[in-house]
């Protein structure tokens, strides 16, 4: 049966009234384009799933909506972009074999992965194939990780901008005390940036209490931090923000409280009251805020995104629900500019941007004074307090300005801190 | 001062939930010498239960604590009659079998639960009684206080005043010789992992409100459970409660003035010493060959 340019045009024709009238979803026409497929290695199960699991969520959101608007234009060619994820639970033997399955078989051409051993676990495999792949934690970069960028989160770094504007609102507020887990790759990273903050605001830390992660029960500790009367009760910890808070409630904490995260916040109030909740100060914002519809910001229809991945996935926003989307739509500007989708292509342009489109606006790559390479984009960011129960962007503070002025006393606390640096 | 009674009242209410769970332990060892891996397990999923049921389909906080109790109580049950039983000539299988099912019940709760984040609990006792303007106590930690010393008291009244609680005791220290007396060891052995497992549901209820409840809790329990016995005297139900609330108080006081990183590492050294210096605990009594 021989089928005339015109019979293509009608059926085509006939389709698109189809589903204009009948609701079909309008990918149905981007069934021609090419697949790129990107990888997510990250843990879906165990303590650290609300890391890993949010960002896949908020992947395949921004991923369906670029799909069903036709595609991405890449080099002269149409791309649906696919997720594919691997459940390494955060245990680095299945890390390393995810990350396998998704380059060898899969044919990713960037996995996201949420950082320390798990990405250590996968750098010298990474490292031969060249294949782009990204972390949360620039601590991870070394002078050996050519292909591992950190191009969302510079978790710790941002915490400074909290500190300051803390120190700025609050200026009687001059004791500091500091409770995280010990551990390397986020609570002793977290504790020396805050230290280093506190620093250069002059307020003094009076104590850094380090805990492991088999505790239960939190009173002793916040007994303990509390008899030493500080102004600030700081939480670089992520993990047992919940517990801390609740026994600050019950002990009468009546300071200022500045955490790293408060993901989960609505539970907290109601462990807690939104009358304590109020005025806690963290970083990572909701992102249904109108401040987020700033010009400088580099994420399309913030709230949009909010609104879709609440009605899908009511209870699991988390701190890493935009990140990795951000992440993804910096791999896309990327292979845009490169015009390809090839990993090594995808890097060399979005290392030659020397202002990258960072998710908060004002990204410049930086790193090698403390990692030594320059694979780490740090820019502005926001400065969250909870307000009336809910949480809300005071102002947005440049952290590569801070690190320009400050960047001696924050490497002074790391080696205190028996942290690595270059 | 302030200091040292905040301490103090801490520590005895921790104590309260590592005797309610150590005194399972060291039950279902002393009657069965099974070492239950799983009981770790069994108190997250008296808290998972108290999670599913009052916080998020809005049950009672009370009700749910039955439930919870009743549930892990037949989990025991089930342990012993299809796992423990058949294996019991043979330790070592009992105590596989009891790491198999604390995987089982793991999967269990992430199935029930899902993935992501830890579940919480909120209160159902809000507030905090305030003593001499500097003692704070929330309401929930009394609460859990209190039922831990009913619980424990009642145990004490089951073991020294009914005629199944001396049969218990009996099978404990000698479960031939229990047997010639006519004492039924399966009817014994599935009252004790009854009692054990509603201990360790009602230890994990109490807790759920208090702490992040995730499919990996039972791993800090079980190895609190194991210091406690260990430091009590394997075997020992009295020495468990005095080693619950010792350990309670030396972990406290430790983590107030020297850090939580140094607590963990000290507790786990006092069972170490206590292995060396002393094996039988502070209860326990020498076995002989």
């Amino acid at each position: 049966m021989e089928i005339s340019r015109r019979d293509i045009l009608r059926a085509t024709a006939a389709g698109a009234v189809i589903a204009g009238t009948s609701g079909l979803p309008t990918n149905l026409f981007a069934a021609s384009n090419k697949t790129v497929k990107i990888g997510m290695n990250i843990p879906m199960t165990g303590d650290y799933a609300p890391w890993g699991l949010p960002g896949l969520y908020g992947c395949e959101i921004v991923a369906k909506d670029l799909n069903a608007a036709g595609g991405v234009k890449i080099g002269g060619d149409n791309y649906n972009i696919e997720m594919v994820a691997f459940d390494h639970a955060y245990d680095t033997e299945k890390a390393v074999q995810g990350y396998k399955k998704l380059v060898l078989e899969d044919d990713v051409k960037m996995v996201m992965m949420l950082g320390g051993s798990t990405v250590a676990s996968v750098l010298p495999w990474a490292q031969r194939k060249k294949m782009l792949t990204t972390t949360l934690l620039p601590s991870d970069i070394t002078t050996k990780s050519d292909y591992l960028i950190a191009t969302c989160e510079s978790h710790p770094l941002y915490n400074v901008t909290g500190v300051e504007w803390l120190a700025k609102n609050f200026p009687n507020a001059k004791t500091a005390a500091i409770v995280t887990n010990n551990d390397a790759e986020y609570g002793l990273q977290s504790a020396a940036t805050y230290k280093a903050a506190f620093e250069v605001e002059g307020i003094d830390v009076i104590d850094v209490n380090l805990h492991g992660f088999d505790i239960t029960d939190f009173a002793p500790i916040v007994s303990s931090v509390l008899a030493k009367k500080p102004d600030i009760f700081c939480m670089a910890t992520s993990f047992y923000v919940t517990p801390l808070m609740e026994q600050l409630y019950h002990q009468g904490f009546k300071g200022k409280i500045i955490s790293c995260t408060l993901d989960y916040y609505d539970e907290i109030i109601a462990k807690t009251s939104e009358e304590f909740v109020n005025g806690t100060i963290f970083q990572f914002p909701d992102f249904d805020d109108p401040a987020l519809n700033d010009k400088g910001v580099n994420f399309p229809n913030p709230g949009d995104f909010d609104a879709k991945f609440r009605k899908d996935h009511p209870n699991d926003w988390s701190a890493v629900s935009w990140e990795y989307p951000a992440i993804l739509l910096n791999w896309i500007e990327g292979a845009k500019q490169a015009g390809s989708v090839e990993p090594t292509k995808v890097l060399k342009a979005l290392k030659s941007n020397k202002n990258p489109e960072f998710v908060f606006g004002g990204g410049q790559w930086w790193g090698s004074q403390l990692w030594g390479q320059d694979n780490s984009v740090v820019g502005r960011w926001p400065v969250v307090v909870v307000e009336n129960g809910k949480a809300r962007i005071k102002e947005f503070r440049s952290v590569s300005s801070w690190l320009a002025k400050n960047k001696k006393v924050l490497i002074k606390h790391m080696k205190e801190l028996g942290l690595r640096t270059v | 001062m302030e200091l040292i009674l905040q301490f103090i009242i801490n520590g005895l209410i921790q104590g309260g939930f590592f005797a309610l769970f150590a005194v399972g332990l060291v039950l279902i060892f002393g009657v069965m010498s099974v070492v239950n891996f799983a009981h770790g397990e069994l108190v997250m999923i008296g808290a998972y239960t108290i999670w599913l049921l009052h916080a998020q389909n809005g049950f009672g906080f009370i009700p749910a604590i039955f439930v919870a109790v009743m549930l892990v109580t037949i989990i025991g049950l089930l342990m012993e009659r299809f796992l423990f039983r058949p294996t019991r000539d043979d330790p070592l299988a009992g105590l596989i079998c009891s790491i198999g099912v604390l995987f089982i019940l793991q999967v269990v709760a992430t199935l029930v639960g899902g993935d992501g984040p830890s579940k919480q609990v909120p209160p159902p006792f809000h507030g905090t009684l305030v003593l001499f303007d500097f003692l704070r106590i929330p309401y929930q930690r009394i609460f859990s206080l209190v039922v831990s010393v009913g619980a424990l008291s009642l145990l004490w009244y089951f073991l020294t005043r009914t005629k199944l609680g001396w049969a218990l005791r009996a099978v404990a220290l000698d479960r031939e010789a229990a047997a010639l007396q006519g004492i039924n060891i399966n009817r014994i052995s599935m009252i004790a992992i009854g009692v054990g497992g509603a201990l360790a549901g009602l230890a994990g209820a109490l807790m759920a409100p208090l702490t992040n409840i995730n499919p990996h809790m039972g791993h800090n329990v079980i190895i609190t459970a194991f210091i406690v016995t260990i430091v009590g005297g394997v075997g020992s139900l009295s020495g468990a409660v005095l080693a619950a609330v010792l350990y309670a108080l030396f972990h406290t006081f430790v983590t107030v003035y020297f850090g939580g990183t140094v607590a963990t590492i000290c507790g786990l050294i006092l069972m170490v010493v206590v292995l060396i210096v002393k094996p039988t605990g502070i209860m326990g009594v020498r076995v002989s060959e």
